[in-house]
């Protein structure tokens, strides 16, 4: 499995302002049935979550039970 | 010995967080109240719904799908008039998840409001809980002006399976809303009576093809013979989802002297159609029908080679 290389090209981007990872937080990380997602330390020592591989099924919980809404997934043109 | 889990249940603990400055250990702290699944939570829950802050308002509303009873269902009653619409939403989408008849006493109330959405989800969540004092106010919305409140109001009075609801359903299966009339055929299906049989009947000829679809279907369960003239005229129809809900009900009323009409429809190019021909050939087993079924012995269809086979394997062992 690739990894990913930029958190902006890849199809689930969290919104680090609104991610609340650094309290505790692991809802996204828990519900992705591929388990691609990871809790990641930023430069400012805070915590948010990010797509550590690039593997997607536009399945949606982590955008749907995210509590604050800090993750977007982008879906494909086709599967839109 | 010890807890291991001790400080993950403590719930006081917990609540505690709930007083945060921070909106974010506030969701946090409702997660892990919810995690614990001890319906202690519920009074703290119920508090969080009306946080300061949308996104722990949203998050209780969903945590209290996990509990039931009337302090969950109160809670989520009040959430319905939340000012964010995703609050409400939440809320509303919980309430239909309670499942403790109790939880309808928090329920009742709000069945009087006027408010389009409340009234929506109130009967949605009332629904399930089969409440025999729902009947009233049910019957009352039927003559809300909004057709989403008046197609709920029959889903409440079709889950109760009361007979004396009759009249209600014949004014609902009358109702100038498709939809509510739809709601309403398919509520009669437990009622097995001439009267309900002659709303059915009358409503295979509704202007509305799923009116008419769900009127043959509800004949499936409570039909009769009589209605059987009726399901014959409606193999005519121009809709196959129609004529696939007649062949069906005419099999399961055993009318073989819809047959041949039945057989005729075998050469409609809708799989699901000849399958369903095919079946009711094979429960019907008159022997001059094997004729239409022969041709299709080889279906490109497995489900209707499948059929085929095992009607005229029927047909035979009855001659």
């Amino acid at each position: 499995m690739p990894l990913a290389q930029s958190s902006t090209s890849v199809p689930v981007v969290v919104n680090d302002d609104l991610c609340i990872a650094d309290k505790g937080c692991t809802v996204c990380v828990e519900v992705c049935p591929l388990d691609v997602l990871r809790i990641t330390d930023m430069a400012d020592g805070r915590k948010t979550a990010h797509m550590e591989y690039d593997e997607c099924w536009y399945c949606m919980p982590c955008e749907a039970d995210c509590p604050t809404g800090a993750v977007k997934v982008n879906l494909p043109y086709l599967l839109k | 010995m010890n807890n291991l889990f001790e400080d993950f249940n403590d719930i006081e603990m917990l609540a505690e967080d709930l007083q945060s400055t921070d909106a974010g250990e506030r969701i946090m702290a409702v997660i892990e109240l919810t995690d614990t699944a001890d319906p202690e939570v519920i009074p703290h829950l119920a508090t969080a719904i009306r946080d300061q802050d949308i996104n722990v308002r949203k998050q209780a509303a969903i945590a209290l799908t996990d509990f039931d009873g009337v302090s969950t269902a109160a809670a989520l009653v009040g959430a319905l008039s939340d000012e964010h619409a995703e609050v409400r939403q939440a809320a509303a989408v919980s309430l239909t998840e309670l499942k403790d008849p109790d939880a309808g006493d928090a329920i009742i109330p709000s069945l009087g409001v006027d408010d389009e959405f409340v009234l929506v989800s109130c009967l949605a969540g009332i629904k399930e809980l089969r409440r025999a004092d729902a009947m009233g106010p049910a019957i009352e919305a039927l003559k809300h002006h909004s057709a989403s409140v008046r197609c709920e109001a029959v889903n409440v009075i079709g889950w109760l399976q009361d007979k004396t609801s009759l009249p209600a359903l014949r004014s609902a299966a009358g109702d100038n809303d498709a939809l509510v009339r739809r709601a309403a055929l398919t509520a009669l299906g437990f009622n097995k009576s001439d009267h309900a049989e002659q709303i059915l009947v009358a409503a295979l000829t509704d202007s509305d093809w799923q009116v008419r679809e769900a009127a043959a279907e509800t004949l499936t369960k409570s039909g009769s013979a009589g209605c059987v003239p009726s399901l014959i005229k409606l193999l005519e129809d121009e809709y196959w989802q129609v004529r696939l809900k007649a062949v069906r009900t005419l099999g399961k009323l055993d009318a073989r002297d819809a047959a041949t009409l039945i057989g005729e429809q075998m050469t409609v190019p809708v799989p699901n159609l000849r399958k369903e021909c095919a079946a009711a050939l094979g429960v019907l087993a008159v022997s001059d029908t094997a004729k239409f079924l022969e041709p299709y012995y080889d279906d490109n269809d497995p489900d209707v080679r499948k059929n085929v086979r095992w009607a005229l394997e029927k047909i035979a062992h009855t001659a």
